[in-house]
């Protein structure tokens, strides 16, 4: 296996720009830090749970799916050479819940092109990135099982680097690496990730949640309760790296000109389900709550799973993010509470 | 299927043959495929639906409203309601635009066969139906008697009004039809909610099977009267409709539990979604 000095590592991403588009964690002029194009300047090691997940990168908030001049469409798919440096263990889970749903039955060349043209390097967690990450819960974390295209241990000093694929090896041709015996990393690798899902709890009560849910043994005034709270802002659709939902509109600028677009769109608001006749089988929001809430934990799909627990990969960042606290770790607690 | 196109979202023009105003803000559209292909190589079934997409306004979903043994055409039936259909209405025979499809799942041709056929639609549900109502008609050796139940809310609002009187002295398919209001008193038939149809002829629930379509608020009650009849739920299918955007399983709009209407509906048996609280 190969080893890398933490201090080497800004000198094999930079060695990667030359080939490829190379997204990581950066720092910005604020002091935020999101995943955005390498630079030696804004590069850091240093961060948490990103604020977004990357499903951004194969499902970009809003794309041009068609041109169209003289009212002909021209179809619009891009993609280029990425590496996605440095994402966790649960958003390489919601990647290949994703990919699977957007691939399965009929392919979205829009998503699956980017998709296959991304290597993914994942960053295993030692511990829990803050409160709410539930990814032993869930079966996609903290260090993942499956999907990468290389995967990092924190070894302090350095990194251990374990390749998953063909093409994570490809990219580890030739930069600032080491070796280091295949038996003393394993082994090293081994405490890691014992260590690892020591630090992250188990919530019970997810399962349990589910097992309510399945069972119908739920109180649905639990709904109710939330949908009085929500302010429908959307947000937790929109940090969910397993929520893909969009809204298709065009915009003409002049007669027969302009383009159709995509953008991401949630269920949560009310007109996402209003028929024409103004007929809406969602017509509250309690009722909206519970479908997004339902759909992480009952109504996903066995294939899309990919090897977690459910359409939800216990990122917590719902629970972080949401003004009014409704996230996944609140609804489940709610919902099992009596 | 090899023959999809590699883009999911790719669109085929068409142009508008003919234009046939049925009932007020109704009209039937025949197509024409503009791509140099026939309606035979469309492959649609009865129950699937087309997204009719018109630049600068968008797409609605919208059943295919004849059969496919009737391939010089594509009909479809269009209630003019907002910007799409609106822009449709707006256009002229010869116009041209675009649609996607066919989508979704139609309804169960092979299971249907060996039953008597009861259709219930209500209103602009009379669309979807009639594509199974002609292909059972063209291909009558493979299909046993029709009942139809059609329900409008007055007696200006039947949809089809002469084809379906052309069927009128046929002994293999039997009629009712009911209008919730008949303000003028000019009504012949029945009086009343489309479910009264039920009291005013006779089943057999064993060798009939059931198929509806119509406004949200039918389906309870037609659900209820068959269960009364002693239908079996294996025997009951209806056709549902959702808030569309892409028609191939991917926006999420038209979820319904752990389906999608556009892929795995419209067209769905009751047993499948007996236990899905939004379904109905
Ligand atoms: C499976 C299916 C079959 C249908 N068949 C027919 C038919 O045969 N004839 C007919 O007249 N109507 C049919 N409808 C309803 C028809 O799709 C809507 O009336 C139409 O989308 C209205 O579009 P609009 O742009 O004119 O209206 P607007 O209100 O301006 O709609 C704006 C957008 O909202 C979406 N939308 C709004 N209402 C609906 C809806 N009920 N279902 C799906 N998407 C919607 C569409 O994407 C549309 O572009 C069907 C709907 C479904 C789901
Ligand atoms: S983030 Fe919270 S307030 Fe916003 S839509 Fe979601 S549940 Fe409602
Ligand atoms: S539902 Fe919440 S916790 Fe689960 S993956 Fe989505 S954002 Fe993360
Ligand atoms: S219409 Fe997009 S998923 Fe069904």
């Amino acid at each position: 296996m190969k080893t890398i000095a933490k201090k080497d590592v800004k000198a094999l991403l930079s060695l990667w720009t030359k080939e490829y588009h190379v997204l990581a964690p950066c720092r910005t002029a604020r002091g935020d830090f999101i995943f955005a194009d390498f630079s030696e300047e804004s590069f850091t090691l240093d961060y948490k749970k990103p604020p977004l997940p990357p499903k951004s990168v194969f499902l970009p908030h809003t794309e041009v799916i068609f041109t169209v001049e003289n009212g002909q469409f021209k179809e619009t798919v891009t993609a280029h050479n990425v590496v996605l440096f440095g994402i966790r263990s649960c958003d390489m889970m919601g990647i290949l819940q994703c990919t699977s749903f957007m691939t399965r039955d009929r392919n979205d060349i829009y998503y699956s092109t980017k998709n296959a043209m991304a290597r993914t390097v994942v960053m295993a967690c030692p511990g829990p990135q803050n409160e709410t990450c539930f990814c032993t819960t869930t079966f996609s974390g903290p260090v993942a099982h499956k999907g990468f295209d290389l995967l990092f241990y924190d070894m302090g000093e350095s990194f251990i680097i374990q390749t998953g694929s063909k093409r994570g090896e490809d990219i580890l041709m030739s930069g600032p690496l080491s070796d280091i015996d295949n038996a003393v990393a394993r082994r090293k690798i081994e405490a890691f990730t014992k260590q690892a899902v020591e630090n992250i709890p188990v919530v019970d009560e997810i399962t349990e949640a589910m097992t309510r849910l399945e069972s119908g043994n739920v109180d649905e005034k639990i709904w109710e309760h939330f949908g009085q709270k929500c302010i429908v802002c959307g947000g937790c659709a929109f940090v969910c790296p397993t929520c893909t939902c969009f809204n298709v509109y065009d915009h003409e600028s002049s007669p027969g000109h302009g383009i159709r677009a995509r953008a991401w769109d949630a269920c949560l608001y009310g007109g996402f389900t209003r028929e024409a006749s103004g007929h809406n089988p969602r017509a509250t929001q309690a009722s909206r709550l519970q479908r997004r809430h339902e759909h992480k934990l009952l109504y996903y799909n066995d294939t899309d799973v990919q090897g977690g627990l459910c359409g939800c990969v216990g990122c917590g960042r719902c629970s972080d993010y949401c003004p009014v606290r409704i996230g996944t770790l609140e609804v489940a607690k709610a919902l099992v509470s009596n | 299927m090899g023959d999809h196109p590699s883009n999911i979202y790719e669109l085929r023009p068409v142009s508008i043959i003919r234009t046939l105003p049925q009932i007020k803000d109704h009209m039937l559209f025949q197509l024409k495929l503009e791509d140099g292909t026939t309606w035979d190589s469309f492959g649609h079934q009865p129950g699937q639906f087309i997204e009719v997409s018109i630049f600068g306004k968008g797409e609605a979903p919208i059943s295919i409203s004849s059969p496919p043994t009737r391939c010089d055409t594509l009909e479809i039936c269009v209630r003019r309601t907002g910007r799409v259909t609106n822009a449709l209405f707006d256009m002229g025979r010869g116009s041209t635009f675009h649609i996607r499809g066919p989508y979704g799942r139609g309804f169960p041709i092979e299971n249907l066969k060996r039953y008597k056929l009861l259709l219930i639609a209500g209103g602009l549900g009379l669309a979807p139906l009639r594509s199974l109502l002609l292909y059972a008609l063209d291909r009558k050796d493979d299909f046993e008697d029709i009942i139809l139940m059609y329900g409008t809310n007055n007696p200006d609002n039947v949809l089809f009004k002469y084809e379906l009187l052309s069927f009128f002295d046929r002994d293999d398919i039997k009629y009712l039809y009911s209008v919730d209001r008949d303000e003028e008193g000019i009504w012949k038939q029945y009086v009343g909610v489309v479910t009264g149809l039920f009291d005013r002829t006779t089943l057999s629930s064993d060798d009939t099977c059931a198929v509806m379509c119509g406004p949200p608020i039918m389906y309870r009650f037609v659900l209820q009267k068959l269960i009364h009849l002693g239908f079996s739920k294996e025997h009951i299918y209806m056709s549902l409709e959702r808030m569309m955007k892409c028609g191939v399983g991917k926006c999420g709009h038209c979820a319904i539990g752990d389906r999608y209407c556009c892929m795995d509906g419209p067209v769905f048996p009751y047993t499948e979604i007996e236990n899905i609280k939004e379904a109905i």
